[in-house]
């Protein structure tokens, strides 16, 4: 047996010997806590997300009620119109979903995981903004709408920040009871899956088919939404 | 089952977990199947089940902790403070889920609360708003005071030596080494409880492996080493 063998198994020794220490009992304050016992209402694994989902949903419906459509709407193919709020839509699901609902046997949402599907719905959004912003005539460009790339991608950005406002906040909300670690990763999933449900409304109201505004102001807009959502999440669970 | 979903707090826990356990059965292994039932137990006010929960996993915890923190007076209050936490947060628990990557990732959680703590309080001022005389110490850097706590012990025995050993690891490989080595969590349950990914967690416990295995080899020379006059020689050459 080599010494690096003997080494490891010196080692897995060690280790195999520190998995338990015998316990002293529950001290006094823990047991008058725990005699105040009475059933609980236990979580759901969808509720949280159902209730996110719900609030991520209606409050983009209501701005965008309170928002003029875009002059393009009635002349753009219905296709690329529903192809594009679907694609919008199911990105904000999936990362509100990952972020939001344990899998099966787990008790916490996992954040790796939620962040993995928060960058691939991202990168979802980069390549519909790169290749499937449409154009019809009706539709503006920056010259005719007399701004500038910047402006007009700030003007956007805003709104898809307070599109993501309402699903970053309930997120939170839902997340407070579960205590997490990690909250960072599940904030990028969160912030992301607002923005991206910020971005569903401008569909429908941004008045420019410019793609490089289209990735600047809304998938960038996004992405910023989903460090706001880690640096908020980290804040409150990791700090 | 749409209401129920809808609904993000579960009804209290029933008769509906039973079903759940069992379809569940083939996806635990037979320790996390009965914690799960105990939790369910505890959940619906079962005076007993929280003892059991108690003996079940305390042992565990305490050694996780007492590995994190590096001090067994420390570990055992932060254990009653997870077990309180724990109680605190039952309703969050997700029936049928395998409570045990929970209760280590609430017990991380403390653990880092009281780390920080430590951080904070490091100067303390007397009451005149002097600095008090420091603690004599031993040639280990371990406090008489903290010392003679560990000799009134009875022995800690071989689990809380070999926790001494991973003493001098960085604070994220002990975390890792700990979780996978020591306690059996898979890399997923590893990342999910200290709130990482499943790549740093494998690459964290590979290096803490091996530098405990180089610290292990090290030991053993110098344990086996003569200290005759070639030893000496070589010690003054190095001076």
């Amino acid at each position: 047996m080599s010494t690096q063998d003997s080494e490891g198994r010196g080692v897995d020794e060690l280790l195999r010997t520190a998995g338990e220490l015998p316990a002293p009992p529950p001290s006094p304050e823990l047991l008058r806590k725990v005699g105040e016992r009475r059933a609980v209402r236990t979580r759901s694994r969808l509720g949280g997300f159902v209730v996110a989902g719900l609030a991520g949903l209606v409050w983009p419906i209501v701005i965008l009620t309170q928002s003029p459509m875009r002059p393009d709407l009635g002349a753009l193919p219905r296709s690329w119109l529903f192809g594009g709020a679907l694609v919008w839509g199911l990105s904000a699901l999936a990362a509100l979903a990952f972020a939001l609902v344990p899998a099966r046997g787990d008790v916490l949402p996992s954040g790796p995981r939620a962040a993995r599907i928060a960058l691939a719905s991202m990168l979802a959004l980069l390549l519909f903004a790169l290749l499937g912003t449409a154009s019809v005539p009706e539709s503006l460009g920056l010259a005719q709408a007399h701004v500038t790339l910047l402006a007009s991608s700030l003007k956007c950005g805003l709104y898809v920040f307070l599109g993501a406002a309402v699903t970053l906040a309930t997120g939170a909300l839902v997340l407070r009871r579960v205590l997490p670690t990690g909250g960072r990763r599940l904030g990028v999933a969160i912030g992301a899956a607002g923005g991206a449900a910020g971005g569903f409304a401008l569909h429908f109201v941004c008045p420019l088919s410019v793609s490089a505004h289209v990735v600047f102001g809304h998938v960038g807009a996004v992405v910023l939404a989903a460090i706001a959502g880690a640096t908020l999440f980290w804040a409150l669970y990791d700090r | 089952m749409l209401v129920a979903a809808l609904d993000p707090l579960s009804p209290p826990c029933g008769g509906a977990e039973t079903g759940l356990l069992e379809s569940l059965a083939g996806l635990m292994d037979p320790e996390a199947l009965e914690a799960s039932e105990v939790m369910a137990r505890y959940c619906r006010g079962d005076a007993a089940a929280f003892e059991r929960l108690y003996a079940l996993l305390a042992p565990r915890i305490l050694a996780y902790l007492r590995g994190l923190l590096g001090d067994q007076a420390a570990a055992e209050d932060a254990l009653q403070l997870t077990f309180l936490k724990v109680h605190e947060a039952r309703g969050s628990f997700v029936l049928g889920a395998n409570p045990i990557p929970w209760v280590y990732t609430i017990a991380h959680r403390t653990s880092l609360d009281e780390l920080r703590k430590r951080k904070r309080s490091r100067v303390r001022l007397t009451k005149e708003g002097t600095l008090g005389t420091e603690p004599a110490a031993h040639l280990t850097g371990v406090s008489a005071e903290a010392q003679q706590d560990r000799e009134d012990r009875p022995d800690p025995a071989v689990a809380a030596r070999a926790l001494g050993a991973l003493d001098d690891l960085p604070e994220n490989q002990k975390q890792a080494l700990l979780l996978t080595k020591v306690h059996g969590r898979s890399v997923a349950e590893a990342a999910m409880i200290t709130g990482s990914t499943p790549g740093a967690i494998k690459q964290r416990a590979h290096r803490a492996y091996l530098t405990l295995r180089q610290k292990l080899g090290r030991k053993r020379q110098r344990d086996e080493a003569p200290a005759g006059p070639d030893v000496v020689a070589a010690g003054k050459e190095r001076r």
